[in-house]
């Protein structure tokens, strides 16, 4: 792990979790696997604390552990599952746009929680929703479980691994930690439950209290003393489903900008077929014929089927090369080839990358030595038609910051300089891990300059929560206009403007890193790919 | 040993390098030497590009936010307990720091964790969870309305009970009628009626002891 996706990971844990579980898994992740005794002492905290701190780590799947030999569990950290702590907000909207606001909650419970029961998401979001909705009306049970079901089929939540008994617990001492297996069939398999209920609203003010009747208010503590049908079975969400969504959703937006809606369309429905007939990390999908994709088009679209396959011959013409064509039969047999798609546009996102920072005659002799491959100096200005002394610096400027690298081949063995070709390269694979770490940078700066400006303000964020709070307590009991207004007043004007600039700027930094984020995603799916293939 | 001795000393003044390979041919002109390290913010050549902007980007904002606040809301987030100091101050009810036991205030599944983690949970009193809201409609026109109802309730109360607290209020209106005068009467003058000593009281002071003479 690199120092600055550790300095990240500590970050994003100190904001979720506090400081004492930062301190531990940090520890962990610079470590290795360690036993509970071995972090005690090294990180100085008291063992109640490291108990904590694991159980709560554990609790969101940051933290594995295992049974070595002696009895000895040691616990080991996934620095690469932290860091996804970054992408929850896309991961909720994204739902929100394919399930609505029940799946949005389903998900949100899920990834705050860690891993929770069907029965307890069910009964948690039916209570959220109902809180929502206008007086009277309460969300049922069965339109959540409805959602959790769509949501388990299409694969984005699963269940956690369980718990395995084993056979001769009887005569053995128990071991000192579970053994969790899981099976591929049942990952995705919904237990029976007849959930029935409708969620209940928080008594928040005297009004609500009216609509219930008394007598169900005393049952709440002792709901938790009955059995719970699927006790034991906990489900998570499945980033790596959502990870594929996006891979998807990035692609098709690619052809839609580089061709048309049409295309993208095509490329869509080609998508949908191959969702469940492709693993998450194939580098292509099944073939899928012409006719396949005609009478999987959404209905709306009338093509005939000679325009689709004009289209399809142009997609795979293309240079970019995102579909491929495999065979002829059923009238042409195409792929998606998701390997080619992501290097694409990794090298897409290094290309703006170059031209928003370098100016747009860089990104020119960039291009140049990308398609070219190898070029020498002269040929790079020859090629480039910009002037030598303008070449060389641009060129040097990129060499110092390790987008291009530098080829030597010797003529003569004994690599004498005068004697040796030097050619400017583009190694793809290394300068998109140069970007994906200064991209881990980034985002570390973004926080810590977030974290820097309310802690500078902190005083004056205080005393507003102060004021609002009166404010609402006040307008609750009933008061006037100049009442509120002279509680109002306490703040004062350029108070008020520098709260503004405050809150402007946190915005700022926060949708800079869910920028940053996005770019993350698809630099890291292309080395993984790449390193996959390899 | 004496031929890597010899190199050094005898192509002193060669550069290992051919000067126009690498295309600094005489008279071009380096850049200047480097005096000092590079400055923190090195000058923007190029202006970033915007933020994404519009519904999307928003509600995924407003949502992360969300989210940062929830977290510090849940058990989950352990907070370090202050240490005990010596003198107690008046500030200590208000830290918000975690407490000092050793129970944690969330259920996990002890079957699923291995043995050695096993910690005392701690029952909470009331139930604190803060259910969320993805939307929040905008309460305040209705909270308007509903102050405007109690007022014209308490209103239509104060016509009730002022035909028999009619005599009271009376007094009230001539001690507020008195307090008039006194008012206007002062805004006549620029000083302060109150500071104006009519010597009423000058003389009234009886002293005991009238060895000393009154001057």
């Amino acid at each position: 792990m690199t120092q600055a996706e550790i300095k990240l990971c500590s970050l994003m844990l100190q904001e979720h979790f506090g400081e004492i579980v930062e301190k531990i898994g940090v520890h962990l992740i610079r470590t290795g696997s360690q036993p509970l005794r071995v972090i005690v002492h090294d990180t100085g905290t008291s063992l109640d604390q490291v108990k904590k701190a694991l159980c709560v780590l554990i609790q969101h799947n940051l933290v594995i552990y295992q049974v070595h030999k002696r009895g000895v569990v040691e616990y080991e950290a996934h620095c690469s599952r932290v860091l996804r702590m970054l992408r929850y907000p896309r991961y909720i909207y994204t739902t929100k746009a394919l399930y609505g606001d029940t799946g949005e909650l389903i998900v949100e419970e899920l990834l705050l929680n860690g891993k929770m029961t069907m029965s307890a998401v069910v009964k948690k979001v039916a209570d959220r929703l109902t809180e929502t909705v206008e007086d009277g009306k309460t969300m049922d049970y069965a339109e959540v479980s409805n959602t959790f079901m769509q949501l388990a089929d299409t694969r984005f939540v699963q269940r956690c691994p369980m718990v395995h008994a084993p056979e001769n617990s009887d005569t053995q001492p128990p071991p000192p930690a579970p053994n969790l297996v899981i099976n591929e069939k049942d990952m995705y398999l919904v237990p029976k439950l007849s959930l029935i209920g409708k969620g209940k609203r928080r008594r928040s003010s005297d009004e609500d209290a009216a609509g219930e009747p008394a007598a169900k208010r005393p049952k709440h503590p002792t709901d938790n003393k009955e059995p719970i049908p699927d006790d034991g079975i906990y489900w998570q969400a499945n980033l790596d489903r959502f990870h594929q969504h996006f891979r998807d959703q990035t692609i098709v937006s690619a052809v839609a900008n580089r061709m048309d809606q049409t295309s993208s369309e095509i490329v869509r429905a080609m998508l949908r077929m191959s969702e469940v007939t492709t693993s998450s990390d194939a580098p292509f999908t099944q073939p899928l014929s012409s006719n396949e994709i005609f009478r999987s088009l959404p209905v709306g679209y009338n093509i005939s089927k000679q325009v689709l396959d004009q289209y399809l011959t142009l997609l795979a013409d293309d240079p970019l090369e995102f579909v491929g064509k495999s065979g002829d039969s059923g009238g042409g047999m195409y792929v998606i080839n998701f390997c080619k798609a992501l290097a694409s546009l990794a090298t897409a996102t290094l290309e703006s990358v170059i031209q928003e920072r370098f100016g747009s005659r860089c990104a020119r002799i960039f291009r140049l030595v990308l398609q070219k491959k190898h070029l020498e100096q002269k040929q790079v200005e020859d090629f480039a038609m910009i002037p030598a002394k303008e070449a060389k610096d641009m060129l040097y400027k990129m060499l110092s910051e390790n987008f291009i690298s530098l080829q030597e081949i010797p003529k003569t063995p004994d690599h004498a300089p005068s004697r040796t070709f030097y050619l400017y390269t583009v190694n793809v694979l290394s300068a998109a891990r140069m970007l994906l770490h200064r991209c881990y940078k980034s985002v570390t700066n973004l926080i810590e300059r977030r974290q820097f400006e309310t802690k500078e303000n902190k005083r004056l964020l205080e005393k507003s929560q102060r004021v609002e709070a009166i404010i609402a307590s006040v307008q609750a009991t009933g008061a006037e206009e100049a009442q509120l207004q002279e509680i109002e007043e306490m703040i004062t004007a350029p108070e008020r403007q520098q709260l503004e600039t405050l809150k402007r700027n946190v915005n700022k930094l926060d949708a800079s890193e869910i920028q940053v984020d996005e770019t993350i995603f698809l630099l890291e799916s292309y080395i993984e790919s790449t390193m996959k293939r390899q | 040993m004496a031929g890597g001795d010899g190199g050094r000393g005898r192509g002193r003044g060669q550069l290992a390098f051919n000067m126009e390979a690498v295309s600094i041919g005489k008279g071009h002109a380096l850049p200047p030497p480097t005096l000092q390290p590079s400055p923190l913010f090195p000058p923007l050549e190029f202006r970033p590009g915007p933020l994404p902007s519009g519904e999307e980007g928003e509600y995924v904002l407003a949502l992360k936010q969300e989210l940062r606040g929830a977290m510090r809301q849940h058990p989950y987030f352990i907070r370090p307990a202050i240490p005990k100091k010596d003198v107690e101050h008046y500030s200590d009810k208000y830290h918000t720091c975690g407490p000092i036991d050793s129970a944690i205030a969330w259920n996990p599944d002890w079957r699923r964790l291995p043995r050695e983690l096993k910690i005392p949970v701690r029952k909470l009193q009331k139930e604190q969870t803060t259910i969320l809201l993805p939307k929040r409609p905008p309460k305040t026109t209705e909270d308007k309305e509903e102050t405007i109802r109690k007022l014209e309730t308490l209103k239509k109360e104060e016509e009730v009970t002022s035909e028999e607290d009619e005599e009271k209020e009376e007094e009230k209106e001539e001690e507020e009628e008195e307090e008039y005068d006194e008012e206007e009467h002062e805004e006549e003058t620029d000083y302060i009626m109150s500071y104006f000593d009519n010597g009423e009281d000058f003389g009234g002071d009886s002293d005991d002891n009238m060895d000393e003479a009154i001057y």
